[in-house]
C-alpha cells in the first residue's frame, strides 16, 4: 500500500527536503536534487505572522510541525500556496490549510467566495494565472472537466503564470482525456504536474478527512504530501496521469449505483408496508452496513437531502464513468441503469440538491412539468 | 428446552450447533440424512421426518433453501402439519415470498398452532458466530418465547408485525445487497481494465463512506478468482428474483435491481450457481463467447 501515515514531529525549522526524507523512509533521487529550487518550507513560527487574527498554539500547527530539525534552513521562506476553487470542497479544504499556518492565495471565479478566506488571512489574486506566478503550488478545486481545463489552460489560466520550480496539483474530479491535457499544458511550462482528485465529501473536507487518489509527478507528489496531511487522511500514489481520474471514477461509479440501489430498497420497503426507518436499522445491522446509508439513510426517509455532494457531480462522476468503461470495451449495466436515474432527478430540478436525491426520480410523478 | 430443527444446510447446521451449545435440547432433521451426523456428535437426537420431530418437540424452527423446500417440509407426507396441534409451535427461519409464509401461516394456524416467520440476514460465518440479524413476524407471544434461542443464534432481532413483513424485510435487504454485489463487481472489472491495482480499490473503499463488511469480505477471494460459497450465488438470485415481483405487485421501479438480477441469472447459465454469490463477478467479467 502506497499509502503514508501522518506524521507529526516537532520542529524548530527544517528542511522541506530532509523533512520528506526522514518521513517517508525514501532515498533522496536526483530528481527531488534538480528541484532544489523547489523547496518550500512551511511556516516554523507562524506566531508571527500578522495576518492571524485569533490565537492558535503553535504546538497543534500542522503546518510547523511537519518536518524534523534535522538540518536548518532557517533563511528559507515558508511555502507559498494557491488556492483555485472555493466551493463546496475547495473552500474548507484551503481554510485547513490556512488554519495550519500555511501561506495561501486564493482565486475564485465568483470573487465574494474568497471573502470569508481573506478574513482568515488568505492573500487574493484576480486570476489563475497571477496565483500561480506568485505561488510556489497551486491546488485547484473545479466542478468539472470544462472548469478545470478553463481554469489551467484558458485566458489567464494557470499555464501562463506556471514556471520551472513550480506545482500544479489539480483536486478536481476529470476524465483521464482532461487531465492529461491539462499536465501536457502545464508541463509545457517547465512545471511539475499532479493529479489528486479526492474521495470524501463536505464533512471530510471540514474535517481534513479526504483520500487523495495522486498520479503524475512523483516528485511533486513526494512535495506536497505534508499539505496533503492537512487536508486529508490518507493519500495514494497510482503512477501515471490518468491513473487518479479513473480510480475517482471507478470509486464514485460504486457509489452512485450503491445509492441507487439504496434508493429502490427505501422505496420498496415502504410501497410493501414496511418503515423504510426499520429498513435503515437492519441494514446498519448487517454485512452490507456502510456509513453512507446511515448518515444519508434518516435524511432520505424524511425526502430531504441537505447537499454534501451535488446530485449534479455524482451524475457527472458517472457519465465519466461510464465512458472510461466504454473506452476499455466494458459493459456496465448497473452503472448505466443508475446512470439513468441521476438524469431523470436532474430533470426533475434536483441538481443541487444531496445526490441521495435520486430517490426521488424512482417516486411517480403525476405532473410532467412539475419541478421539485 | 427441547428444540426441533429442520433442515442443516450451510445455515440450519451452524445455527443447530449453537443452540446444541447453549445447552438447548434439539431434535434433528434433514432430508439428506448424513448431515444429522455431526449434530448428533454434539449430543442432538434425531427425527426421521418433519413429523416425529414435532410430535417430540414444543418449539420447531424450520431453516430450508427455498419456497418449495418450506413448502415441502410443512405440506408433504410426514410433513409439520400430520403434527402441528395446541401449543405447538412453528419458526420458519427460511427466505421465502411472502405469499408462502402466509399460506404456512394459515395452515399451522387452522391446526391450532402457532407461527412465526423468522428469516435471517446473514450468511455463514455470522450464523456460526451467534451474529445473525432475525427479522421476525407473526404470533408476538411466540417471538417473545423464542427470544432466548434468538439471543444464541443472533446478534440482534427485529420484531415486524403481521406475517409476510420478515419476509420482505429480507428480500429488500438482499435486493441491496444482490446490486452492491453487482455495483462492487462492475468496480473490480473497470479497475482492473483500467489498468489499475484492484487491491487499491478496495483499499480506497475501505476508508471512505462506503466501507462495508461485505467488501472487505468477499473482495480479496474476488480478485483471486475465489467463491467458496457462504451464500449461493442461486440462493441470492432467487431472493433478486422474489424482490421484483415484491417490486411488480406494487408497481415500484427498480431498474437497477433488475439489471442486477440479469448479472445473477447470467451466472447461473455460466454454471456458477453453487458458489458463494460474489461468483458473479465472472459474469460481469465474461465477455468472450465460448462455442
Amino acid at each position: 500500500m502506497s499509502v503514508l501515515s501522518n506524521f507529526f514531529i516537532k520542529n524548530n525549522s527544517c528542511s522541506f527536503l530532509s523533512s520528506v526524507i526522514l518521513a517517508s523512509s525514501i532515498t533522496p533521487s536526483p530528481t527531488m536534487s534538480m528541484c532544489s529550487t523547489f523547496l518550500p518550507q512551511i511556516p516554523s513560527n507562524f506566531r508571527r505572522n500578522p495576518f492571524f487574527s485569533f490565537p492558535i498554539k503553535p504546538l497543534f500547527s500542522t503546518c510547523s510541525k511537519a518536518f524534523s530539525s534535522q538540518s536548518s534552513k532557517e533563511n528559507e521562506s515558508p511555502a507559498r500556496i494557491g488556492f483555485l476553487g472555493l466551493g463546496i470542497m475547495g473552500s474548507p479544504m484551503a481554510q485547513n490549510l490556512i488554519k495550519a499556518g500555511c501561506d495561501v492565495t486564493v482565486w475564485n471565479r465568483t470573487k465574494s467566495k474568497c471573502d470569508p478566506l481573506i478574513s482568515l488571512g488568505a492573500k487574493y489574486k484576480s486570476s489563475p494565472e497571477e496565483v500561480a506566478s506568485s505561488c510556489d503550488v497551486t491546488f485547484a478545486m473545479l466542478a468539472d472537466p470544462e472548469s478545470a481545463v478553463d481554469v489551467a489552460c484558458g485566458e489567464y489560466g494557470v499555464a501562463n503564470g506556471l514556471s520551472p520550480g513550480k506545482g500544479y496539483v489539480d483536486v478536481s474530479t476529470v476524465d483521464g482525456a482532461t487531465s492529461k491535457l491539462i499536465g501536457k499544458q502545464v508541463k509545457a511550462t517547465g512545471a511539475l504536474f499532479l493529479e489528486a482528485p479526492v474521495s470524501g465529501s463536505k464533512k471530510p473536507a471540514e474535517d481534513g478527512q479526504l483520500i487523495f487518489l495522486t498520479a503524475g509527478d512523483e516528485a511533486l507528489y513526494e512535495m506536497v504530501a505534508p499539505f496533503l496531511d492537512i487536508m486529508g487522511k490518507s493519500r495514494f500514489y497510482l503512477g501515471d496521469v490518468g491513473n487518479g481520474a479513473a480510480m475517482k471514477l471507478v470509486v464514485n461509479m460504486i457509489m452512485g449505483s450503491m445509492m441507487a440501489s439504496f434508493s429502490e430498497g427505501l422505496l420498496l420497503s415502504k410501497k410493501v408496508g414496511l418503515d423504510p426507518s426499520v429498513l435503515v436499522e437492519v441494514v446498519s445491522q448487517g454485512a452490507i452496513s456502510a456509513p453512507m446509508f446511515s448518515m444519508k439513510g434518516p435524511s432520505m426517509v424524511q425526502a430531504v437531502y441537505p447537499t454534501a455532494f451535488p446530485l449534479k457531480h455524482q451524475q457527472k462522476d458517472l457519465r465519466l464513468a461510464l465512458g472510461l468503461a466504454e473506452s476499455v470495451s466494458q459493459p456496465t449495466p448497473i452503472a448505466a441503469a443508475a446512470n439513468e436515474l441521476y438524469k431523470v432527478a436532474k430533470s426533475h430540478g434536483l441538481s443541487d440538491q444531496d445526490f441521495s436525491a435520486v430517490i426521488e426520480a424512482l417516486k411517480p410523478q403525476f405532473q410532467p412539468s412539475r419541478k421539485e | 428446552m427441547e428444540v426441533g430443527f429442520l433442515g442443516l444446510g450451510i445455515m440450519g447446521k451452524a445455527m443447530a450447533l449453537n443452540l446444541l451449545r447453549h445447552g438447548f435440547k434439539l431434535t434433528v432433521w434433514n432430508r439428506t440424512l448424513s448431515k444429522c451426523d455431526e449434530l448428533l456428535e454434539h449430543g442432538a437426537s434425531v427425527g426421521s421426518t418433519p413429523a416425529e420431530v414435532v410430535k417430540k418437540c414444543k418449539y420447531t424452527i424450520g431453516m430450508l433453501s427455498d419456497p418449495s423446500a418450506a413448502l415441502s417440509v410443512v405440506f408433504d407426507k410426514d410433513g409439520v402439519l400430520e403434527q402441528i396441534g395446541e401449543g405447538k409451535c412453528y419458526i420458519d427461519m427460511s427466505t421465502v415470498d411472502a405469499d408462502t409464509s402466509s399460506k404456512i401461516s394459515e395452515a399451522i394456524t387452522k391446526k391450532g398452532g402457532y407461527f412465526l416467520e423468522a428469516p435471517v440476514s446473514g450468511s455463514k460465518k455470522p450464523a456460526e458466530d451467534g451474529q445473525l440479524v432475525i427479522l421476525a413476524a407473526g404470533e408476538k407471544s411466540l417471538y417473545e418465547e423464542a427470544i432466548p434461542a434468538f439471543d444464541v443464534m443472533g446478534k440482534k432481532s427485529f420484531y415486524l408485525g403481521e406475517v409476510g413483513n420478515g419476509a420482505k424485510m429480507k428480500l429488500v435487504v438482499n435486493m441491496i445487497m444482490g446490486s452492491m454485489m453487482n455495483a462492487f463487481s462492475e468496480g473490480l472489472v473497470l479497475a482492473d481494465k483500467s489498468g489499475l491495482s484492484q487491491q487499491t480499490l478496495l483499499d480506497v473503499l475501505d476508508l471512505g463512506g462506503m466501507a462495508n463488511p461485505m467488501f472487505k469480505m468477499k473482495g480479496p477471494g474476488m480478485i483471486q478468482n475465489s467463491y467458496p460459497p457462504a451464500f449461493p450465488l442461486k440462493h441470492q438470485q432467487k431472493d433478486m428474483r422474489l424482490a421484483l415481483a415484491l417490486g411488480d405487485e406494487t408497481a415500484v421501479s427498480m431498474p437497477v435491481a433488475a439489471a442486477a438480477n440479469e448479472a445473477f441469472k447470467k451466472a447461473r447459465s455460466l454454471g456458477l450457481g453453487d458458489n458463494d454469490f460474489s461468483a458473479v463477478y465472472e459474469a460481469v467479467k465474461v465477455q468472450e463467447r465460448s462455442d
